[in-house]
């Protein structure tokens, strides 16, 4: 494991398979932080100068993890780039095939190195069960980080300006806003319409949003680095490893636990990357909406990473023809959408298996929507009671979901449910800690904007020594609480 | 969807555009067009911060409240940081975070805040400052048997143990420990699933990710077996670990980097003294080596410290101790490394991860079928397959 925490260094070279990564919460990261965020605001009057800090310092970034793959980080910001330069010109026909030259080199990239082992294992052992011999070569091709998010953030920038809502910008700018560091390795997913005009405006260097921004970076950390490896450690990897193992009542909690696990885990991340990019003076959209309290599947994608699914509606879900057509046609572009959608989560058929499930819970959700309305009834359930049933029985169906995102494999999550129904037995692992961590994990999301905001007051009503000893308090907590070593950031490789 | 905001100057690619956040028509956050408000029965979206509510401020005072923070933190945090520095791997990054931290420690110890997080560690049941905390006795130690001396083992407290030669019966099942590194891991958790398949076996599983036998001021693994011996009493242990030890030793008479003289010795000395301990409790070994590496650099090195095990595991004899190698379930024709490997039915399964080095599921089955017939075969366990498909743990 990296450094992380409160133990910045491990003892061993071999740890887990993103070791070396600079993931926020390490020390090698604040420093960089520290250095950058200093630099950056003092160059903010040069732009020239501070994009190219900027370049450097978020090439360098990318390469601590490995340094060959920021060729890859800059041929997809050239041909992004050139792209956008050669498609914004062009009229016709010539401007749809320069279009999607574009889009076919920058998801070949995305193949090559997400999707080739998956489609070449399963294709040669279909060929060789029919006996014509296996014609593709198997291959391990080593996943960059962040690789799913830039590329999306590049056909975005593309699209945008062959749409024409977005002019070409320049070369630096575009390298700016592909490799900017906070959103680098897993997001939000941040449109060239949200980003650029930022990256091209001055920005104050006496009006920085330190309150939000260290509220989403301590909030970040504490769902990071306390409940998200908590939950990893003591109940979700030990179930999910052995199922045979444990009772059903550890199972139940393993799944419940790793949906809080994983939201805390990603929503955390990206806090702290909203959070940092707020700190320099930068707005980057929000990405989770209290996702647990959704009401329904549709509900909940506004809610779970919203970078994504609104990239999905409107660079996927809208090409194919969206809500126009026959209600056949607009399941079957749903379908398509959360399928591919599943598949962007990973090459493997449990993503597939979770992407199909989110589709038809969508299509679903939507008929008996219409339904309601037919019926004169309002589309969505009225009442507090009505309202919470439908919250907790879309936060059960989103688990089941889960279960096979998490399972290593289809097998794994189906033995998971059948220890639901024979697994009598002790169940050392349902312990009241791990029990109240999920307990605070869903209903952390119950808690009212005021409370928060009335906290916050009183931090911001304190002098900045002050401010900094109770930051120093908090961080003191979250690495004693923590445990020791951060579970694997579980959206990195997506 | 907002559009980019037209320059207001000529010059807008060579410097910044003044940018008027105000503007609507020109930028939007565009969270704010998604806002799909907070539903019923909810208040707020806990997205209260996009509105930025409070005040900016320079952000020099934002850098003084960053420096009063983390100065806080360091002084309180510094003898925990120390000791994770001392237990990092030894090289130039130790020595500077030693140096810097170093001072530091001595200053928080000297003010007694160090009993802080100390106290809090000790509450949470760790090891203050730094590695993976012991696991807790449950049972005190037996009496051992009366320890053999036996020519040419290196350890002081090596016994000679019976042939394993095993009948497992429900009542008394055969009792295996699987103790390991992360690959380890990768290993012990299709293990514990197959040996499940047999009846009257049961297993416990001690995989501790970062460890290994040569830096015990981290993790000290001597001391966690002999606390799973006597919390587990087993009749086999079986034993992954390695990857993680390719790195310089602390011993007392100073420090060792490998492939340096005195470290074959000295780690040679510690997998001696590790499986000692397991025969001194009547607990037989299987050692499983280290499986070929994509890196030829750490495959060379794993195979050095396989061949180190190897003489060690020889001299404890037939009994006490096996040596299983991991290549042939592991490995291609030819012993290498490989990612894909057939499995009964022909059709290719990734046997390893894409960092060359650990194990995926279906490469620990395979390992796992591997351990589980060497059990059979080498050290004589009738293990009749059929067993109750496994319930919770006993």
């Amino acid at each position: 494991m990296s450094a992380a925490g409160r133990h910045p260094a491990a003892a061993a070279p071999i740890p887990c398979p993103n070791d070396g990564h600079v993931l926020f919460p390490t020390i090698d990261f604040a420093i960089f932080f520290a250095v950058v965020f200093a630099v950056q605001w003092l160059l903010v009057p040069y732009a020239g100068a501070w994009k190219a800090f900027m370049v450097v310092a978020s090439y360098v970034f990318y390469a601590w993890w490995d340094w060959r793959f920021i060729f890859l980080l800059a041929a997809s910001t050239g041909i992004a780039y050139g792209g956008g330069r050669l498609v914004h010109p062009a009229t016709g026909t010539r401007r749809k095939v320069l279009l999607w030259t574009t889009l076919a080199l920058l998801l070949s990239l995305l193949g090559w190195f997400k999707y080739f082992g998956f489609v070449a294992v399963n294709i040669d052992n279909v060929t060789h069960a029919l006996g014509l011999g296996r014609p593709l070569p198997l291959v391990t091709v080593t996943l960059p980080v962040g690789i799913s998010f830039f590329t999306f953030m590049a056909i975005s920038y593309v699209v945008d300006v062959y749409r024409g809502v977005l002019r070409p910008a320049r070369g630096i700018d575009v390298t700016v806003y592909l490799a900017f560091f906070p959103h680098l390795i897993a997001g939000p997913i941040v449109r060239g319409t949200e980003l650029l005009p930022q990256i091209r405006s001055m920005r104050d260097p006496d009006d920085v949003h330190y309150v939000e921004a260290f509220w989403l970076i301590s909030a970040g950390l504490a769902k990071k680095v306390v409940l998200s490896s908590y939950l990893s450690a003591h109940v979700v990897d030990p179930v999910f490893a052995n199922p045979h193992q444990h009772s059903a009542l550890e199972v139940l909690l393993a799944i419940w636990g790793y949906a809080v696990q994983i939201y805390a885990d990603f929503s955390g991340y990206t806090d702290i990357a909203i959070g940092l990019a707020l700190l320099m003076g930068f707005r980057f959209p929000v990405n989770f909406r209290r996702p647990y309290t959704a009401i329904d599947l549709q509900d909940f994608w506004r809610r779970w990473h919203i970078t994504l699914s609104f990239w999905l509606r409107d660079y996927l879900y809208i090409p194919l023809g969206g809500n126009r057509g026959s209600e056949w046609r607009v399941s079957v572009n749903i379908l398509i959408t959360m399928l591919l959608g599943g598949l962007w989560h990973g090459a493997s058929w449990t993503f597939v298996i979770w992407g199909a499930y989110h589709g038809v819970g969508q299509i679903i959700g939507r008929q008996r929507r219409s339904a309601r309305v037919a019926r004169g009834l309002p589309a969505e359930p009225t009442g507090g009671a009505r309202v919470a049933w439908a919250q907790f029985v879309t936060f059960q169906v989103v688990c089941l979901g889960w279960l096979f995102f998490r399972a290593d494999t289809v097998g794994t999550a189906f033995a998971m449910l059948g220890r639901l129904v024979v697994g009598w037995g002790s169940s050392p692992l349902v312990t009241p800690l791990a029990v109240v961590a999920i307990a605070a994990g869903i209903a952390s999301q119950y808690l009212p904007d005021d409370w928060l905001t009335r906290g916050l007051k009183v931090f911001a009503d304190r002098r900045p020594v002050v401010q900094g000893g109770i930051l120093g308090l908090v961080l003191l907590a979250i690495t004693t609480l923590g445990p020791q070593g951060v579970a694997p950031f579980i959206y990195y490789r997506f | 969807m907002s559009t980019t905001p037209p320059p207001k100057t000529s010059k807008s690619d060579e410097g910044f555009v003044p940018y008027d956040w105000s503007e609507p028509e020109t930028y939007r956050p565009p969270a704010q067009a998604r806002d799909p408000g907070p539903g019923p029965g909810r208040s707020g979206d806990h997205a209260f911060w996009e509105r930025l509510p409070f005040p900016g401020v320079p952000w020099r005072r934002v850098l003084t409240i960053g420096i009063a923070c983390f100065g806080l933190w360091f002084l309180l945090d510094a003898p925990s940081l120390q000791h994770s520095a001392q237990v990092s791997p030894l090289g130039s990054r130790r020595t500077v975070a030693l140096d810097v931290v170093g001072p530091m420690a001595a200053f928080s110890r000297t003010l007694g805040l160090a009993s802080v997080v100390g106290s809090a560690d000790r509450a949470l049941g760790r090891t203050p400052g730094g590695g993976p905390a012991l696991a807790v006795p449950t049972r005190k130690p037996k009496p051992r048997p009366k320890s053999i001396p036996v020519a040419g083992i290196t350890s002081p407290t090596s016994t000679t143990l019976p042939p394993l030669d095993y009948h497992p019966t429900p009542a008394k099942p055969l009792k295996v420990l699987i103790v390991g590194d992360s690959v380890g891991l990768d290993l012990g958790q299709p293990l514990v699933n197959t040996l499940a398949s047999y009846g009257d076996v049961s297993t416990y599983l001690d995989g501790r990710i970062d460890t290994g036998l040569s830096r015990p001021d981290y993790f000290n693994w001597p001391a966690e077996l002999r606390i799973d011996l006597t919390n587990q009493q087993p009749n086999l242990v079986v034993v992954m670990i390695g990857a993680n030890d390719p790195q310089g030793l602390v011993t007392p008479e100073g420090s060792r980097q490998f492939g340096q003289p005195g470290w074959d010795a000295a780690y040679s000395a510690r997998v001696a003294a590790f499986i000692a301990e397991a025969n001194s409790v009547g607990a037989h070994v299987l050692w499983v080596g280290m499986p070929p590496m994509q890196d030829p650099g750490l495959d060379a090195e794993l195979i050095h410290l396989n061949e180190l095990v190897q003489i060690q595991v020889a001299q404890v004899g037939d009994h006490g101790a096996s040596y299983l190698s991991s290549t042939p379930a592991l490995g291609d024709k030819k012993g290498a490394y490989t990612a894909f490997l057939p499995d009964a039915s022909g059709a290719e399964v990734n046997v390893r991860t894409p960092d060359g080095i650990h194990l995926t599921p279906g490469g620990g089955a395979r390992l796992a079928a591997a351990v589980a017939g060497a059990m059979q075969t080498e050290l004589h366990v009738h293990l009749v397959p059929g067993g109750a498909e496994a319930g919770p743990r006993p």
